[in-house]
């Protein structure tokens, strides 16, 4: 399912608003049924109280009249003659009592023994009741057939003496007027009851009904008891009597106003829901109708309508969105024609050809310098496989090769720049450098490919290799050449030196001497130039050289071979870390270091020679230090040129190429020499190399 | 000139060092037969007839004309009949290709040529000697 925006937020309202109506009438209808359960309650208790009072007003006046009765002289003289005397006075008191009604149905005299002296209407009592004091007393409730009646008893005395009683029948009418009547009374809606507090019977006024239960009887509030439907009481004592009244309304009734509560409220809450369902639905299409657009619109641009734009003015967040999205898609458009025209720019203006293909091998890009390269216009050219411009041999592999990188992306050439061949339009082949990259453009595979013509490096390479050859052939001329002759002025001088001795005088011996010397420093220097000029082209094979070994042996070769000298020598080998190098040729280096301190130190009576070093980044400097003739440090960059010497011959030996050798061997392990000194104070010789982690 | 017991075969187009060379011999007597060839050429035709003298040691300058010195010694190492004939180059090149070539090719010793007499003729001295009275070829 779709659970869009759209369609959550007016499915969220309407169950909050719901749950919030549903929650507002139960609690709605519980305060109206409390409510109206009070007030029915209180109604009842007032009825019950009313009707009660009503009764024992009425029960009073009969009390009255039976009273006047009893006390009448003419009915006393009548029970003190035991109905022989006074009898029309005492027929007359009993006329006070009304027979003209229906409730009163007779009224009679007895004596104390239970004689029936005198009597008016058709009813006879049926006990007889003796009030307790001297008012009179009501009966409870009886029942004769379908009439209710009970009686009002007084004592007649004379003086202390009781004679008899008097007696007043009453019958409660049963109809359905009277009930009306009551009914009115209370409200219309109630019941009226009456009865006896101890039971049966009991009525409604307009036949007899069961008695009411004990519970609502004894409850001094109204309480709810079950007669045909459930009902609720409330029961009143009539004083002066035994009789008690009930008003009872049907539960329903009482219950009708939260009922009537409920039935105008639904329609009200469905309402409510109804209206905020259709508020939500439409508040959630004007929320995500303008994001729907700006998701169109991001879908357009992302598809390539770069100058899609949202059409969203409103001032709130949304139309904030809006223009955030329009300046953001103006923005990316901006950059992407910046890119496009660098990149443009970059691909017309390179001089490599820069090519792209897809998946297939078919040109898709083509740019200028392609153009001038292969003799192919892009015209021409795009759409075309990448095999126009290969040679033949080379077709098998090239499409080999792709089909490889598409299934496996195991790239061959992918990555890498290789030498290869291109073929032009008019067939003639070139040398290429190519540089090939492969990459999804859309997700869709891509190469790229920048092509260098490689015709001129390759002919310069070629140039240099004959230079290389030449400076090689020439070398060796020189060793060869230049060595031959002085070895045959040398060779010669000695025989005439050898052979003929006795001819010659001292001077003659003294000036051989001479190109004796001459000749074989000439050699020497022939022999160093010959080292000093291998170096240039030898390979130098990098490894861990443990630089305080190496010193140590070379120091040891040195004192060995300077032998007896005037003087103490001493050689102090400091800390020395391993370093990065050809152990051959840094051999050289610090036995030349070492030979050119022993040689400057060779008139102190305490030469001390020290070799030490410091860190310096990747690089650890490297110095010997002497305490010998030293130098002047004008002349400072002199130190390492070939034949470039500060000192006399006579003064100190050497050619002057040691030093340069030193330098060139340096430079070559990408270090650096230069020298410290002062006349006659010693001299320091630095050098740097790369630190070899151990 | 015939060449009649030749012990050593000098090649060496410099007639200096030619010079010096034989002198160097004969001050050990050993320059008694030594037969000089001027070029690589001849050096290869003083053995191409077969049936000529076979010297006890070839000294081979590497530097010659027409033939250089490096031919001379795959020729003569190439050929049963010559191979094995001991080759000592003496040469004035210093140059390590040219000593592992002439290695490579059969030569049997190396030397390069000093520029000090002294130490040339003792070299000369010292492998002349050993070559034709110590080293005794295969029978």
């Amino acid at each position: 399912m779709n659970w869009s925006i759209e369609r959550k937020l007016p499915l969220f309202v309407t169950v909050l608003l719901l749950a919030v109506v549903l929650a507002l009438l139960i609690i709605g209808y519980g305060e109206v049924r409390r409510a109206s359960r009070q007030l029915a309650n209180a109604r009842l208790q007032r009825a019950s109280q009313q009707l009660a009072e009503s009764f024992q007003r009425s029960l009073a006046q009969y009390r009255t009249q039976t009273l006047a009765v009893a006390r009448d002289p003419g009915v006393v003289a009548f029970l003190i003659s035991r109905g022989q005397h006074a009898e029309a006075q005492a027929r007359a008191a009993l006329a006070h009592i009304a027979l003209d009604t229906v409730s009163n149905i007779a009224a009679e005299l007895w004596t104390t023994d239970g004689q029936l002296l005198l009597r008016s209407g058709r009813l006879r009592s049926t006990a007889a009741v003796f009030p307790a004091t001297d008012s009179a007393a009501v009966s409870p409730l009886m029942q004769f057939d379908t009439i209710l009646h009970y009686q009002v008893t007084a004592t007649v005395r004379d003086g202390a003496q009781v004679l008899g009683t008097a007696r007043h029948v009453r019958r409660i009418n049963l109809n359905a007027q009277a009930r009306a009547m009551l009914t009115g009374l209370a409200g219309g809606d109630a019941l009226l009851l009456l009865g006896n507090a101890a039971g049966a019977p009991w009525t409604d006024f307009a036949s007899v009904v069961s008695a009411p239960p004990a519970t609502v009887l004894q409850s001094a509030t109204p309480a709810r008891y079950e007669r045909g439907e459930t009902k609720r009481a409330s029961a009143a004592a009539v004083p002066g009597s035994p009789w008690m009244v009930v008003v009872e309304v049907p539960s329903r009734l009482v219950l009708a106003p939260a009922r009537a509560y409920l039935r105008r409220m639904m329609p009200i809450a469905a309402l409510v829901v109804l209206l905020g369902a259709l508020g939500g639905w439409v508040g959630s299409r004007r929320v995500t109708a303008p994001l729907r657009e700006i998701t169109t619109a991001a879908e357009a641009i992302a598809a390539g309508e770069l100058d899609r734009r949202v059409q969203v003015t409103s001032e709130d967040e949304l139309g904030r969105l809006g223009r955030s999205f329009n300046t953001m898609a103006a923005q990316v458009t901006r950059a992407l024609q910046t890119t496009e025209m660098r990149l443009r720019s970059v691909s017309e203006t390179a001089h490599d050809a820069i090519i792209a293909a897809d998946a297939d091998g078919i040109i898709q890009f083509w740019n200028p310098g392609a153009a001038r390269m292969f003799g192919y216009s892009a015209d021409e050219i795009l759409g075309q496989p990448l095999t126009v411009l290969m040679p033949a041999r080379f077709h098998d592999a090239h499409r080999t090769g792709i089909r490889r990188y598409v299934a496996t992306r195991e790239a061959h050439v992918v990555g890498k720049t290789v030498e290869l061949a291109g073929r032009r339009k008019d067939g003639s082949e070139f040398p290429i450098e190519l540089s090939l990259g492969a990459a999804p453009v859309n997700g869709v595979l891509s190469f790229t490919g920048v092509i260098r013509d490689i015709t001129e490096r390759i002919r310069s390479a070629a140039a240099l290799e004959a230079t290389n050859a030449e400076l090689e052939s020439f070398s060796y001329s020189v060793s060869h050449d230049l060595r031959a002759p002085l070895r045959a002025i040398h060779g010669f001088s000695r025989i005439l030196l050898e052979d003929h001795n006795a001819k010659l005088d001292a001077e003659a011996q003294r000036l051989l001497g001479v190109i004796d010397q001459n000749t074989r420093r000439m050699g020497q220097l022939i022999d160093d130039l010959l080292a000093f000029s291998r170096l240039g082209r030898q390979e130098i094979t990098a490894g861990r050289v443990d630089m305080k070994e190496l010193t140590t042996v070379v120091a040891d070769d040195i004192k060995r071979a300077e032998g007896e000298r005037n003087g103490k020598l001493e050689i102090r080998i400091g800390a020395l870390p391993p370093a990065r190098g050809d152990r051959a040729l840094l051999r050289q280096v610090v036995s030349n270091l070492l030979q050119n301190a022993v040689k400057f130190t060779r008139g102190r009576d305490n030469a001390r020679i020290e070799v030490g070093s410091r860190l310096e980044g990747k690089q650890t400097v490297y110095y010997v230090k002497d305490n010998g003739a030293g130098f002047d440090l004008r002349y400072a960059d002199k130190l390492f040129g070939v034949f470039q010497r500060l000192h006399r011959a006579e003064d100190f030996e050497g050619t002057g190429v040691g030093l340069a050798i030193v330098k060139r061997i340096v430079q070559r392990h990408g270090g650096r020499v230069w020298a410290e000194g002062k006349v006659d104070e010693g001299a320091t010789f630095y050098f740097t190399l790369p630190f070899e982690e151990s | 000139m015939q060449p009649h017991g030749v012990e050593i075969l000098l090649v060496e187009d410099n007639p200096n060092d030619a010079e010096l060379t034989i002198r160097a011999l004969k001050q050990r007597n050993l320059a008694n037969q030594v037969f000089v060839c001027r070029d690589g050429a001849e050096a290869i035709d003083f053995f191409a007839h077969g049936a000529g003298p076979v010297p006890k040691v070839v000294l081979l300058d590497l530097k010659l004309p027409k033939v250089d010195g490096l031919e001379v010694l795959r020729h003569l190492k190439g050929d049963p009949r010559t191979k094995s004939i001991p080759i000592v180059v003496l040469t004035s090149s210093r140059e390590e290709p040219d000593i592992e070539r002439a290695y490579e090719l059969g030569a049997n010793s190396y030397i390069v040529k000093p520029v000090d007499f002294e130490a040339f003729a003792r070299a000369v001295a010292d492998v002349g000697l050993y070559w034709l009275l110590l080293n005794h070829p295969p029978q």
